[in-house]
């Protein structure tokens, strides 16, 4: 789809007014089904009325172009209306992870300077443990409430009410329009900075990848607090006129297959972690099922394993693809699709507007086969504009024109990429980033911890899980008690994903003469790998 | 004894939430927070409360809380033969 050039940009507005001009005004923009597997169909014109409304009352609250506004609430329809009413009005969004800890709320909060958050009931306890010691008191509006209080906005019956027109103003491609958090080796996770000249990109990207034909009904898993679930699960389906599907609730193989199976879906888009937590079941589970009308799958945030390739075709009679991106790319850059022959483990190849090159440590190209810094050209429209109050690791990111991306790779002479690894220390579980100093500080905040060093290993089903070293105090009696409490402690301060699958107590964590934990040596200790060179250890 | 309001204690601990009540009816997508990885660490808080262990395909097959029940009242009566 290429956008006319004069159209108005702004995201919230393409995703809605437009396709109501391009007369999808009562096709389905979404399927929602329920807990309890209630459905409920929202068309584009009802998406922009009720975006609409969200933009209204975010007007009347002053909150303003520019602006940031976090939401904090499960896959509700609601979710999607204020996230694109507040696009419509230029305010600089971002969605949570409900599952998100109580410090990193804070931080985050902090971090970015928001002005306003929108929860529900459910999550408001969250946000209410940290509101005393936030740096800047914001707007916290409820959304299933119609009370207030001096320190909650409750707006259900103020929304109703509000009027459903709005006029979305001209925007420029420049103006900030969402933002992700991101994790690194070192430090807190960084704000990634998204423009609302983004959709360009994600627009092109959806249709060059999934290619739908106009009826299709996509499906994509991916929760809204990552950069999947916003691109492609909210942007690149809408701003293209595609109905899609959003499902409440956690993973369960039937009540997945059920949704494939009885909502029709054509094209879904998931994560290898669920495949392979599907590849769980019995072969014959899957006979239950009628599968015709789904055409693709697509999987997105890990490495997709030829084995998981093998599994879709012999078990559900369809290819799996592989597709490639990150949050600071902000779209697909690299991907199997139709048209290019799987090679099962290759990342694919890049799309066509994206120019991706391996380069050394020096900025050189390399050659075909051999190993090194995958990096991409810039700029690209959905490239990310910066880390949030950190342009040093912004600057950092980058060697003359490219863009480096962290993943080492290589290509083949057919011009295939094929990931390696990272060349950082950030773990990739179940397709979310897990910092490990972000965990390192938390478990150190326990009187119990006396040192800790954290580290990914392989797992069979995460791809990566987080083992956490440590070093506890001699007053602890209970070593299991001990486990649970720091697990439970990363988990609600940091996050669940964040929380270690493992700890493992030990006397002492091994580090450089410099004091920088030697990662590479737990890593070998904990798969009983020959520890190699330990000559700059400070000591073991 | 009350296994529902021990029950509870553990799901406020682990969930950090002293609003929490469940019942026996309460699922995974009533309680803020419990997803596939908080459910381990539930798992472990539940094992480590009634000192019971659960096997792996136990502990993935919980749709409800009244699941928990049953297996928790089986293996704290298996204990005490």
């Amino acid at each position: 789809m290429a956008l006319p050039d004069k159209i108005n940009h702004n995201i919230g507005y393409l995703c809605t007014d437009w396709q109501v001009l391009l007369g999808h005004g009562d096709k389905p923009a979404l399927i929602w089904i329920s807990y309890g597997r209630d459905e409920k169909r929202i068309s584009f014109k009802d998406l922009m009325f009720q975006s609409n409304r969200a933009a209204n009352l975010f007007s009347k609250y002053r909150i303003n172009v520019g602006d940031k506004m976090m939401i904090l609430l499960p896959r509700i329809p609601e979710l999607f209306t204020l996230f694109l009413g507040g696009l419509k009005v230029g305010i600089n969004c971002c969605i949570l992870f409900t599952s998100i800890g109580e410090d990193t709320l804070k931080e985050r909060i902090d971090d970015s300077g928001t002005k306003c958050i929108i929860t529900s009931k459910k999550y408001l306890y969250k946000i209410e443990k940290i509101l005393s010691n936030l740096s800047k008191t914001p707007t916290v509006f409820i959304i299933d409430s119609s009370d207030s209080t001096s320190k909650f906005i409750g707006i259900q019956k103020e929304i109703s009410e509000i009027s459903p027109d709005f006029d979305t103003p001209n925007i420029d491609i420049g103006q900030p329009s969402h933002f992700h958090f991101t994790s690194g080796s070192t430090g807190r996770p960084k704000g990634v900075q998204h423009l609302h000249g983004a959709i360009t990109n994600i627009a092109d990207s959806f249709m060059e990848v999934f290619q739908p034909s106009p009826e299709d009904v996509y499906w994509c898993t991916a929760d809204p607090g990552w950069v999947t679930g916003v691109s492609y699960g909210i942007i690149g389906p809408w701003v293209n006129g595609i109905t899609q599907i959003q499902a409440e609730g956690n993973y369960n193989a039937e009540y997945w297959m059920n949704i494939l199976e009885g909502n029709y879906v054509n094209i879904l888009y998931s994560a290898p972690t669920v495949f392979r937590m599907l590849m769980q079941n019995n072969d014959s589970f899957y006979s239950r099922f009628n599968l015709m009308k789904l055409k693709r799958i697509y999987c997105v945030g890990e490495p997709l394993n030829p084995a998981i390739i093998d599994w879709g075709r012999k078990v559900l009679g369809k290819d799996i693809h592989d597709t490639w991106f990150q949050t600071e790319t902000g779209s697909i850059m690299i991907a199997n699709r139709p048209g290019i022959d799987i090679r099962p483990g290759s990342m694919g190849k890049p799309l066509s507007y994206i120019n991706p090159s391996i380069l050394d440590d020096n900025g050189h190209s390399v050659p075909p086969l051999q190993k090194g810094l995958l990096c991409l050209k810039k700029p690209w429209s959905s490239m990310f504009s910066e880390y949030m109050k950190n342009s040093k690791s912004y600057q950092e990111k980058f060697i003359g024109d490219y863009y480096i991306t962290g993943d080492i790779a290589y290509t083949d002479k057919d011009g295939y990429f094929w990931f390696v690894g990272r060349n950082d220390d950030v773990i990739n579980t179940a397709g979310h980033l897990v910092s490990p100093f972000e965990v390192e500080s938390a478990l150190l905040e326990l009187t119990e911890v006396l040192d800790v060093g954290v580290v990914g290993v392989p797992d069979e089903v995460l791809y990566e899980k987080t083992i956490a070293f440590v070093v506890i105090n001699d007053s602890i009696k209970d070593i299991r008690i001990a486990d649970m409490k720091l697990k439970l402690h990363v988990s609600q301060k940091v996050s669940s994903i964040a929380s270690p699958k493992e700890i493992v107590f030990t006397d002492i964590i091994p580090k450089t003469k410099s004091g920088k934990i030697m990662r590479r040596v737990l890593r070998s200790k904990y798969l009983n790998e020959d520890l190699g060179d330990l000559s700059t250890l400070e000591e073991y | 004894m009350d296994i529902i309001q021990d029950l509870n204690k553990v799901f406020r601990e682990v969930f950090n939430n002293p609003e929490i009540n469940v019942t026996s009816e309460t699922t995974s997508n009533d309680i803020s927070g419990w997803d596939s990885f908080s459910h381990i660490n539930l798992i472990t808080a539940i094992e480590i409360y009634f000192d019971i262990e659960f096997t792996q395909t136990e502990a993935l097959s919980f749709n409800t809380v009244d699941d928990m029940i049953q297996s928790i009242i089986n293996k704290v009566n298996t204990k005490k033969r």
